[in-house]
């Protein structure tokens, strides 16, 4: 049996949840969980780099989309409360997949999940796909309410036409861009450029990869207040998310914080 | 510091006693049993070293001939040993232009296999 068999067993695909925080005036909300896939525990695989490098080369990345929205929408279903869950999803699965706006749906139907509170977060590896059943996709996706956020902006493939073509509702800000960006000033040029982007097409960054105090003042005076990043949380299975205070709502307040 | 090793070989038995081996030895070791499954561990994991089967799936085949060259390209420093049962002529000339350091003829007894190791490393495996 290959891993991509193995992954296609209920459960192989594990998830858990990296919430996503809005920071402003200094309280603390949750704003989103994102769902982050990972391998069957004890394999190569269970590194998600790996798992979706993996899928990539064997040209299964569709597929593996597909096995991974099933496992997020039956753990998001789990959850206690209606937060946003944001998931990744390759560029390429919303034009090579058959029917994939109709699949999402039913399936976020089927889990009883408003599909106002899901978020695709486009990750683009290889271009091009079929650019008018791309378009399709999207619109039928946004009809029905889910947000699209264009993934790791600042590396690898995702560049200035994935805005474009996605017009997204959310630009996520890589972390390699984020992390240091207190002591780097390529790296907050970077940021800051991007928040002009972001205001310009009237898309939210959120900044990934939030580790830092430092890095953390210098990005919420850049204006970025929807934030990521183990200064806030670490991503948690669906049972220990459920017993946090993530899902309580109650505002927190962050000492030190200006916003 | 602990050396690491990709074993990457189709029969789960093979790969089994490599692992417990190399494992007993100090290694830290990684294994995958598929081409895309080795080409996607090398390409985020500096590996020291990676022993790979030549034929992955049917008989003939010369998946490990890819995966030399894939490490060559990502973990620059990794020595590789490729294992054959059916080695030729042109297969082996094949593996060293790809960047092969060692190919071993199979079956060979793990001790041996841990000789060739050692001499690649520079020390004692």
């Amino acid at each position: 049996m290959s891993m991509l068999d193995e992954l296609r067993q209920p459960g192989a695909v594990r998830i858990e949840f990296q919430p996503i925080i809005s920071l402003r005036d200094g309280e603390a909300k949750l704003y989103a969980l994102e769902a982050l896939s990972r391998g069957p525990r004890g394999t190569s695989l269970e590194r998600a780099e790996v798992l979706f490098e993996y899928a990539r080369r064997k040209g299964e990345e569709a597929r593996l989309d597909l096995i991974c929205i099933a496992e997020i929408l039956n753990a998001a279903s789990t959850l206690p409360g209606e937060p946003m869950i944001t998931i990744n999803v390759h560029g390429s699965t919303l034009s090579d997949a058959d029917q994939f706006a109709e699949r999402f749906l039913f399936a976020a139907e089927s889990f009883g999940i408003d599909p106002k509170r899901l978020m695709l977060e486009i990750v683009e590896h290889r271009a091009p796909w079929t650019m008018e059943r791309f378009r399709a996709t999207l619109q039928s996706l946004r009809r029905a309410g889910v947000r699209i956020a264009v993934d790791d902006l600042g590396v690898g493939a995702s560049n200035f036409r994935m805005i474009v073509d996605c017009r997204p509702d959310h630009l996520k800000i890589d972390r390699y861009i984020v992390h240091g960006c207190a002591k780097d000033r390529y790296r907050y040029a970077v940021l800051k450029s991007i928040v002009t982007l972001a205001e310009a097409c009237g898309a939210a960054p959120i900044a990934e990869g939030v580790e830092d105090k430092d890095d953390l003042a210098l990005i919420t005076d850049l204006g970025i207040s929807l934030l990521q990043g183990w200064l806030f949380a670490k991503s948690m299975l669906p049972a220990d998310l459920a017993r946090s205070s993530f899902l309580q709502q109650q505002p927190t307040r962050m000492k030190g914080s200006s916003r | 510091m602990n050396k690491r090793l990709l074993l990457v070989d189709d029969e789960e038995t093979i790969l089994f006693a490599l692992e417990r081996y190399f494992t007993r030895l100090g290694f830290i070791v990684d294994r995958a049993r598929e081409l895309e499954e080795a080409e996607a561990l090398a390409s985020f994991t500096a590996y020291d070293l990676v022993i790979a089967d030549l034929s992955l799936s049917a008989e003939g085949t010369t998946e490990g001939l890819e995966i030399v060259r894939h490490v060559r390209r990502h973990c620059r420093n990794a020595r590789t040993i490729i294992l054959t049962g059916n080695a030729t002529p042109v297969i082996e000339r094949e593996a060293y232009r790809r960047g092969a350091d060692v190919l071993l003829r199979k079956p060979r007894p793990l001790a041996e296999i841990a000789n060739v190791v050692a001499s690649l490393l520079g020390d004692a495996a």
